[in-house]
């Protein structure tokens, strides 16, 4: 797995900004996924019990990569959850970008859990998805 | 003067300095910061590029405005005001905030120090066990789908009729409490499902619930403050910072989405996608109007709902009713938010994002109590170093369309400051200050360290000479509840 991301200190300073990149696409979706889980709950402290599969399709993978943080930060207030992991896949069939993820998480507990910051929502502001010779980069500014 | 802009920004006062139209292609209006040179200088790039993005605006009227707590933001800077032409002009999701309705509210006691010194701990530990905090909290208060539609409507009104809250409390918020034209059929099931439960909730970030005194010598105008319940000698106040929680975050995203065809629709050219906005008159920016109408009533619900809480917290720790204790709403005023106002120019939309109403003694909008103090203005600062209480003047509504500063405002970014602090180590410097911390999240807490904000004392200041404001009274924190 060669995906990273790392958040950034420079821009949007009421707001978390980060920047993930991968090989491919599909790395991209797995890295930007991560910096919203690790925004609100350290993952590891996340015990599961919680579950749901999400598909969505989009011919724009900016598009469909935006949709599917929103969802992620929706899930966690209309569940309220936090999350342990999300596995995903993104594959291509013609022209529509098709992703299958699950949400694993389980309500939140300030007991246990290591808890940080409740996002409101993903923002447009700075939003890109760039590919440069053989890696890909999202950057996103998250409103918290 | 070093800046960081290469912009043209010249001088109009000490504490106005203006942008001209020259200095970006597309600008309709000069945008003006309000600011001494002092806080100008530390205003970071982003504040200079997004209010004269904002300035391109259509339908945009006098100038595009940012006050001195003004930072970085997305669409429009934190601190931003502008006003649009009802008929002209458009309406912007970006130019009011993911946080409708987030706002400030303060409830006085006849409490002092020596009252709630002995027993802080107990009081901090009720508070933070009655009013939940941090990621995904939900709140006491069970609704059907129906009856989160009258909370929508009616905002803390409903509240009132629910017990949570006193008549009388409705007179001291904005609108009072409920503003009109708010339509639940314009707002997705989506958004309803996230926010359903989570009425009475403070969220995280930069929200908090704090236990305040004000000093003698913290009153700038014993009149004034008289008028609106603050007396002094170490009197215990409460402030409460919040908004409309995942509810009003799912409604401005909702329409962010929808805005982003609505301006292909429209052809309306922005500067930053965050921009996106529909004339106001159009379908798309009225359902929005209806929709943000909404998300504001609810947040003026929530407020009122932990105000409830609040007010059972001091009643059990001092074993008095809350009425005996004398917490008395001083006022609720909005941050984040746009609102119809008639000016010289007509009915405008003004949008307020981390900007405060401040309406003078002389606005006919002012329940008959403020006629003679202006509208009180309330402004938060950071954990460590306190907040003010001010009251608005008629030159704000000449200057700054009945607009002034919302709290101290960031200097440095959340990660930043999260590699600077610790907050375990800032809860035991605090502690040993007098200042009682409970956070749910300790990064949390690390981001919101006083050195991460601008000097609030200075920024009030700037509004202060400016005109558009006036001090009544600084607030020193003893108790503070973060998520």
């Amino acid at each position: 797995m060669a995906w990273t991301f790392r958040f950034l200190a420079e821009i949007a300073l009421a707001d978390i900004g980060f920047e993930a990149e991968g090989e491919s696409v599909e790395e991209v979706f797995h890295g930007a996924t991560q910096a919203v889980l690790e925004t609100m709950a350290t993952p590891s402290t996340v015990s599961g019990g919680w579950e749901r599969a999400i598909e969505r399709s989009d011919l724009d993978p900016s598009a469909l990569l935006f949709d599917w943080l929103s969802e992620v930060v929706y899930w966690k207030d209309a569940a309220g959850v936090v999350y342990r992991e999300a596995p995903l896949t993104l594959t291509r069939e013609g022209d529509v970008w098709l992703l299958r993820a699950r949400l694993i998480g389980a309500p939140v507990d300030q007991q246990t859990q290591e808890l940080h910051a409740d996002v409101k929502g993903v923002t447009k502001h700075l939003y890109e998805l760039t590919q440069a010779g053989d890696r890909w980069k999202v950057r996103v500014v998250l409103d918290v | 003067m070093n800046l960081n802009t290469d912009m043209t920004v010249n001088r109009i006062t000490d504490e106005i300095w203006e942008i001209p139209i020259s200095e970006k292609p597309g600008m309709l209006v000069p945008a003006r910061i309000y600011a001494t040179k002092g806080i100008l200088q530390t205003m970071d790039s982003g504040v200079f590029d997004q209010v004269t993005n904002v300035a391109c605006l259509p339908g945009i009227s006098r100038y595009a405005l940012c006050m001195p707590d003004g930072h970085w933001g997305y669409g429009f800077p934190i601190g931003g005001v502008a006003a649009f032409s009802v008929d002209e002009g458009v309406i912007s999701p970006g130019g009011v905030g993911y946080d409708i309705n987030c706002g400030m509210r303060l409830i006085r006691t006849d409490l002092t120090l020596a009252d709630v010194e002995p027993h802080l701990e107990r009081l901090m530990t009720e508070l933070f066990r009655k009013v939940p905090a941090g990621v995904g909290a939900s709140g006491f208060v069970r609704l059907s789908g129906e009856e989160f539609g009258r909370v929508m409507t009616h905002g803390a009104k409903w509240c009132v009729e629910r017990g949570y809250g006193w008549h009388r409390d409705l007179a001291r918020m904005e609108e009072g409490g409920c503003i009109e034209g708010a339509d639940p059929s314009v707002v997705t099931d989506h958004a309803i499902k996230r926010g359903i439960n989570q009425l009475g909730t403070l969220g995280s970030g930069n929200h908090y619930l704090e236990v305040q005194v004000v000093s003698n010598e913290q009153i700038f105008d014993p009149v004034t403050a008289a008028a609106l319940g603050i007396t002094g000698n170490e009197q215990i106040v409460v402030m409460v910072h919040c908004g409309s929680r995942g509810f009003g975050h799912q409604v401005a995203s909702d329409y962010l989405k929808r805005f982003e065809k609505a301006i292909r629709h429209y052809g309306i050219t922005v500067k930053d996608q965050q921009l996106a906005c529909a004339p106001f008159r159009s379908p798309e920016g009225q359902e929005y109007f209806s929709a943000m109408n909404c998300a504001a009533n609810t947040a003026f619900a929530n407020r009122q709902v932990i105000t409830h809480q609040i007010r059972e917290a001091f009643a059990t720790v001092f074993g008095q009713y809350a009425e005996s204790l004398g917490m008395e709403l001083v006022y609720d005023v909005a941050h984040n938010i746009a609102k119809v106002e008639r000016y010289p120019e007509g009915d405008l939309v003004v949008h307020r994002k981390g900007a405060t109403r401040a309406f003078g003694p002389g606005s006919p909008e002012l329940p008959e109590e403020f006629r003679q103090t202006g509208q009180p203005v309330i402004c938060g600062g950071s954990m460590e170093t306190g907040s003010y209480l001010l009251v608005g003047t008629d030159q704000a509504v000449r200057d700054t369309f009945g607009s002034t500063m919302h709290g101290a405002g960031r200097t440095m970014s959340r990660a930043q400051a999260k590699k600077t602090f610790r907050g375990a180590e800032l809860q035991q410097q605090m502690k040993q200050r007098g200042i009682l911390v409970k956070a749910v999240s300790m990064s949390g807490l690390a981001e919101e360290a006083g050195l991460a904000y601008k000097n609030i004392s200075e920024v009030v200041e700037s509004v202060d000479r400016a005109g558009i404001t006036k001090k009544v009274a600084e607030l020193r924190p003893i108790g503070n509840i973060k998520g």
